[in-house]
């Protein structure tokens, strides 16, 4: 006893060595999150907005240039030493992740140009004081002050970390942990609209609630993985499909609740509920950055786990891939004809285009997955650059969102009424824009295992494409309103970040063989 | 010592040492009583309460599972900081402050109970058929020698590294967040006593704001204190954490002279 007492208090555990080169990204991201935090404390508040910005924005790009830089790289980290017990590595740094990484980084560095626009409203959309009560003496003074909330920054960065993680994880435990650092710093962001904060901090309430209560069907999955394969490393629970001799209901089951997890935060119905509230509520940047980046990661998050962990389930889990595809297209499509507010147009859009991708996850190819992650680049860049539109169009006490007060837009600027126009052309699925390349990629990815599947998909993007014409109609042939909303001129920002979202869906549209040659190349999984 | 073991043999029950079926079968029914209990009480500190209880068993059960770090840790921080720092806040918002119970949406709570219970049926009857034929294993090995705390510290640092590392953002996202939510920035310089002071008799009301009137029946701070003469101090109470909306408009108002403040 007294020997194994002594053994115990000797036992050195060898180190597992980490490739530290390989995780760069997510060390800049996170380390650039945490110098913004520190300028919160240090830098006075004349200066804070600028510094801010300027940490966020060369955070994001040396983590992006990080990127570029690992291409090819198939690694899984952090890797066993000495005669410690075989361990897979925690994060599989391989095609997929770094195709996906880069994207999220793209379109964050893109999100980020767009909160840090300051023309369009007084001082920012962004709240000047989260913490100030609603309707109070304070919070109608500092409606109109140049004071910014500039915590949006550094968490901001630590959501682009959760992100630059979570499809990665090659693991259960870390996709959880990676999960929370995301979806935390978002729960915070989409309370910090300046104007109609009551809608905005409901919409935050809303959203934690919901995603907690989403977490706890992931950990509850998780739990029972862990109980049939006896480890939470996806390639584990690959191997225990073959070796292990206990129930298949747990594997099922714990696939299932953990699938419900997934698909909440990708805003798949039948978990979408949550989507339209809170794209509404949160400051408009922001649902931005959410419609565009969470979604990439959480369909990267999907497609590890689904085509790394359960490869040879296949055939169990695509009929549910089946029926919530088709669920999420049609409650997308239809709902959105209903509707009358043009922000709540684009979040049902955004359920819809969440179906659209799970298309292309029902057979298990190389070209699917490259179809897939070609679909999320696409349809991000579109989306952030359609919500970024809606900051411009402006009535005295905010954004003008009714559909009835953008008809007869052309008239009055041609130039916002036509952008929109080509993003709205894009959602649609119109040729000559990414929308289209990217349909069509995922739709003949799918065609061979689901032809059905397929067809239903392209009948719910022609009604989805009803409303989106039906917006283009109103601004370019109805009648303007007799006190039409005005059009802000945006500053440097928001006009970078516009240009680059229309652009990119314009040379996706026209010319995207390079891209799509760089997703097949990228199609490929380690672990 | 070995042999005097097995040759007394441990009593069991099915596949589990006996004490292990008794600690059950008593803790188990007052966990699921608690849960069930902090859902469906009413007074919210009864309903605190009542998780303490099932969070205390469930400690318990990770005791005779073989688990003492985590039981302990249960105990420790579930039961004795995160709910004891839950009920602080209960205590401080005032016990009776409670919400709105009007159902917006008409039946939901019957269906949401209806889907509920099917779920957790289909759920548990799923599971308890997976389980029922697996052979309960023991913890012997990772915990020989008193090696418990070992074992989980050689797997938070090599396995579950990057892992147990990020948790350190989801700290900080925390810390940020509730600074964000709660934290006023002051504008200005900080007023020095002495101006405090001159506005505080300028006012024509020096004295402080009389305090809630916690008598035996009631012991949230939303209850106000009474004059002599029997009528409501209505300064004694945040007009926001009274108990209702009626009982506010029920309270006799007191006329200034009153008061006596003026």
């Amino acid at each position: 006893m007294t020997h194994l007492l002594l053994a115990a208090g000797n036992t050195a555990v060898s180190t597992p060595s980490v490739s530290y080169h390989a995780l760069a990204p997510i060390f800049i991201v996170l380390g650039a999150a945490m110098l913004g935090v520190l300028v919160e404390a240090a830098v006075p508040r004349a200066e804070r907005f600028t510094v801010q910005l300027m940490v966020t924005i060369v955070g994001l790009v040396a983590a992006l240039v990080v990127v570029g830089l690992l291409h090819g790289t198939r690694t899984t980290t952090p890797s066993p030493t000495g005669n410690d017990a075989f361990f897979a590595g925690s994060l599989s740094i391989d095609g997929v992740g770094l195709f996906l990484q880069g994207t999220v980084l793209a379109l964050a560095l893109v999100a980020a140009l767009l909160v840090s626009e300051r023309s369009v409203d007084v001082g920012s959309p962004i709240v000047a004081s989260a913490a100030v009560v609603v309707g109070s003496a304070d919070d109608r003074r500092l409606t109109t002050a140049d004071r910014v909330q500039t915590e949006v920054f550094p968490l901001m960065l630590f959501a682009v970390s959760g992100m630059l993680i979570f499809p990665i994880a090659n693991n259960l435990i870390l996709m959880f942990v990676a999960l929370e650092v995301l979806s935390l710093p978002l729960y915070l962001m989409a309370g910090l609209a300046r104007r109609r904060r009551l809608l905005s901090q409901e919409a935050s309430l809303k959203y934690f609630l919901l995603g907690a209560f989403a977490s706890a069907f992931f950990l509850y999955g998780l739990a029972l993985l862990y109980g049939y394969a006896d480890t939470v490393d996806l390639p584990g629970i690959f191997t225990a499909q073959q070796t292990s001799g206990k129930s298949d209901v747990l594997l099922y089951t714990g696939l299932a609740l953990l699938l419900v997890g997934l698909l909440f935060k990708a805003s798949v119905a039948p978990f979408h509920n949550w989507t339209v509230d809170v794209y509404v509520g949160a400051p408009t940047p922001v649902t931005a950055f959410m419609a565009s980046c969470t979604k990439v990661a959480a369909f990267g998050a999907i497609l590890r786990v689904l085509f790394v962990g359960f490869s040879s389930a296949e055939w169990n889990w695509r009929p549910v891939i089946w029926a919530v595809a088709i669920a999420s297209m049609v409650v997308g499509a239809v709902l959105g004809l209903t509707q009358t507010d043009i922000k709540r147009i684009l979040a049902y859009s955004s359920i819809a285009h969440a179906g659209f991708i799970l298309v292309g996850m029902v057979a298990i190819t190389k070209q699917s997955t490259a179809s897939v992650m070609f679909y999320v680049l696409t349809y991000g860049f579109t989306t952030l650059a359609a919500f970024g539109m809606l900051m411009l169009v402006r009535d005295p006490d905010g954004e003008a969102t009714q559909l009835a007060r953008w008809s007869g837009l052309a008239r009055k600027s041609p130039v916002v009424a036509t952008v929109m126009t080509v993003l709205l052309l894009s959602m649609a699925g119109i040729p000559l824009t990414s929308g289209f390349t990217g349909k069509f990629y995922v739709f003949r990815a799918a065609w061979d295992t689901a032809g059905p599947l397929v067809v239903i998909a392209l009948l719910s993007s022609a009604v989805a494409a009803f409303f989106y014409l039906r917006i283009v109609v109103m601004m370019f042939f109805a009648e303007p309103p007799v006190d039409s909303p005005t059009i802000a001129i945006p500053g440097w920002a928001a006009s970078v970040a516009l240009t680059v979202g229309v652009v990119v869906t314009i040379v996706l549209g026209v010319f995207p063989q390079p891209v799509i040659d760089l997703a097949s190349k990228a199609s490929y999984f380690t672990g | 010592m070995h042999e005097v073991l097995l040759a007394a043999g441990p009593l069991r029950h099915g596949t589990v040492p006996l004490g292990e079926a008794i600690a059950f079968w008593v803790l188990g029914p007052i966990a699921l009583a608690g849960a069930i209990g902090m859902v469906l009480l009413r007074n919210a500190v009864h309903s605190a309460l009542s998780l303490v209880a099932t969070m205390g068993c469930l400690g318990a059960f990770y005791l005779i599972q073989q688990g003492p770090f985590l039981g302990l840790v249960q105990i420790i921080v579930y039961t004795g900081a995160i709910m004891i720092l839950f009920l602080f806040v209960l205590m401080i918002v005032g016990r009776d402050a409670s919400d709105s119970l009007v159902e917006t949406l008409r039946g939901q709570r019957w269906a949401a109970a209806l889907l509920g219970v099917g779920f957790a049926l289909l759920v548990a009857i799923g599971i308890g058929r997976a389980v029922s034929p697996v052979t309960p294993t023991d913890l012997n090995s990772p915990n020989a020698g008193g090696n418990n705390v070992h074992s989980i510290a050689a797997l938070l640092f090599t396995r579950y590294l990057f892992a147990f590392e990020l948790t350190s953002a989801l700290l900080i996202v925390a810390a940020v967040g509730a600074m964000v939510l709660a934290h006023v920035e002051r504008e200005g310089p900080r007023p020095s006593q002495k101006r405090l002071a001159r506005e505080r008799i300028r006012s024509g009301r020096p004295q402080p704001l009389p305090g809630p009137g916690v008598l035996s029946q009631h012991n949230a701070i939303g209850t106000p204190a009474l004059l002599p003469d029997g009528s409501v101090a209505r300064e004694s109470v945040m007009v926001g954490s009274m108990e209702s909306q009626e009982e506010r408009q029920a309270l006799p108002t007191p006329s200034a002279g009153e008061g006596g403040f003026e």
